[in-house]
């Protein structure tokens, strides 16, 4: 008996070894269920106001840029603006007599947005996460679609009060219904781990065709984004001759490796049409 | 006691930091991310009981998978690297060290401990890599991917450790 126990201790480096390694391996297979893994994450308070802090000093770095970006888009949508106002002078001139026109007020946009700083991000492992610094306390629930300036960027996998983990387009995990503008197909946008600029889309009909720098936005289906929002631009495309669909390649829109503000989408009718959706599916 | 409990922790508060607020956002043309925290694990006293440095080994990986969000993966590694550290001591150092020292090129000589570095790098990343990418194949890209990390990280490792004035004043 003595014995037993004098070798248990001698070995208990081993045993110490064995216990932590399941330990870690349970964490594992959790954490790959992402739901569970707020508090194991960056999304809990201590490691959350660490990544913060260095989020903030990397946001001053790149102001530069930012701003840059923002007159861009700033010169771009006065542009639209201008063109707009031309068309509504137009309009009104044409409507002074036609009293049928009566623009449908109760049709509103029923989307709003939240703007929050992305605090830590990461570009080039297989399965990449974003976090940003709102949470529940600023009305961000799972399944929202968060875009930057650029285009769409992810949907929002976990919440806590005060940070979000957001899974980006460059997560394997994360399948986008996309279309290319202009056609009406849709097919799913998928990341192959590889180049942080490219995703591909998959499971488009081969007759369509396309060219190469078509816009990609998403369709609008999956009520996580609205239809229409930039993803990327078609870089290739190969027809795949053991199948019936396309497979291209798409430049993304949004710069992931530079990214600090987002908006993160609220769908004020998701949970509608979700429950309309699960009830149609019911009566199959 | 108390001075080299001191020192260890000091070691860990800093390269945990240096390493998830500098390093993690280092990917060397997509492929190659230095881990410089295994320097805490390396830089263990000879002669500390296996117990400790595999415990040790799990906690920093621990706290590094809490702050790149990826639970598991480096406590994992951490732990069969930490396991494995002191039969690679011995095999490359043989068993007559005294206890005590902290292994630097003074003690164990340049090459010794590039040797030493290597391999405990090399163990690491390669249970790294091989436990993040279960769930993908894309063998040629993920052997391109350890063994560019690994130099990155023996590389940075040694640099390191040439200017750290510790290990050049005193031995103990």
């Amino acid at each position: 008996m003595r014995k037993l126990i004098e070798f248990l201790v001698r070995k208990r480096h081993w045993f110490l070894f064995v216990l932590l390694e399941a330990v870690s391996l349970l964490l594992l297979y959790r954490g790959n269920r992402y739901q569970q893994t707020v508090i194991l994450s960056s999304a809990n308070m201590l490691t959350g106001s660490v990544v913060s802090l260095s989020g903030s000093v990397a946001s001053y770095l790149n102001l530069r840029d930012i701003n840059k970006d923002l007159l861009e888009r700033n010169g771009r949508l006065e542009a639209r603006m201008l063109a707009l106002q031309d068309q509504l002078e137009m309009l009104m001139a044409d409507t002074v007599t036609f009293r049928g026109f009566v623009p449908d007020t109760t049709d509103s946009i029923p989307y709003t947005f939240v703007v929050a700083d992305v605090v830590n991000n990461s570009v080039v492992r297989l399965f990449n996460y974003i976090t940003i610094n709102k949470g529940k306390l600023d009305g961000i629930e799972p399944d929202m679609g968060v875009v930057c300036e650029r285009g769409a960027v992810g949907i929002v996998s976990t919440v806590s009060d005060h940070f979000s983990v957001v899974i980006p387009l460059l997560n394997p995990k994360l399948r986008l219904s996309c279309k290319v503008r202009g056609s009406g197909y849709f097919g799913s946008l998928n990341w192959d781990g590889r180049d942080a600029l490219y995703a591909n889309l998959e499971e488009l009909p081969r007759h369509v065709d396309f060219q190469k720098g078509d816009t990609v936005v998403t369709s609008g289906y999956s009520a996580v984004f609205p239809p229409g929002i930039i993803v990327g631009t078609v870089a290739e495309f190969e027809k795949q001759h053991d199948d019936n669909f396309y497979s291209l390649r798409v430049r993304l829109a949004a710069d992931f490796q530079a990214l600090n503000n987002v908006r993160v989408i609220k769908n004020l009718r998701q949970a509608e049409q979700l429950r309309i959706e699960q009830e149609a599916r019911k009566n199959d | 006691m108390i001075n080299s409990f001191l020192r260890g922790f000091v070691y860990f508060v800093v390269f945990v930091l240096i390493q998830v607020l500098v390093l993690n956002n280092i990917h060397f043309l997509r492929i190659a991310t230095p881990f410089l925290y295994l320097y805490f694990i390396l830089k263990m006293p000879v002669g500390v009981s296996r117990a400790q440095v595999v415990f040790f080994s799990f906690l920093v990986g621990f706290v590094i998978d809490l702050f790149s969000n990826t639970p598991g993966m480096h406590a994992a590694a951490c732990t069969l690297a930490g396991f494995c550290r002191e039969p690679l001591i011995a095999v490359f150092m043989g068993k007559d060290l005294p206890d005590g020292i902290y292994p630097s090129y003074r003690f164990f000589g340049f090459a010794g401990f590039l040797r030493y570095a290597f391999s405990f790098v090399l163990i690491h990343h390669t249970t790294l890599y091989l436990v993040e990418s279960l769930t993908f194949f894309d063998p040629l890209f993920l052997l391109l991917r350890i063994v560019a990390s690994v130099l990155l990280s023996t590389l940075l490792i040694c640099t390191v450790e040439a200017f750290n004035i510790e290990s050049q004043k005193s031995g103990e």
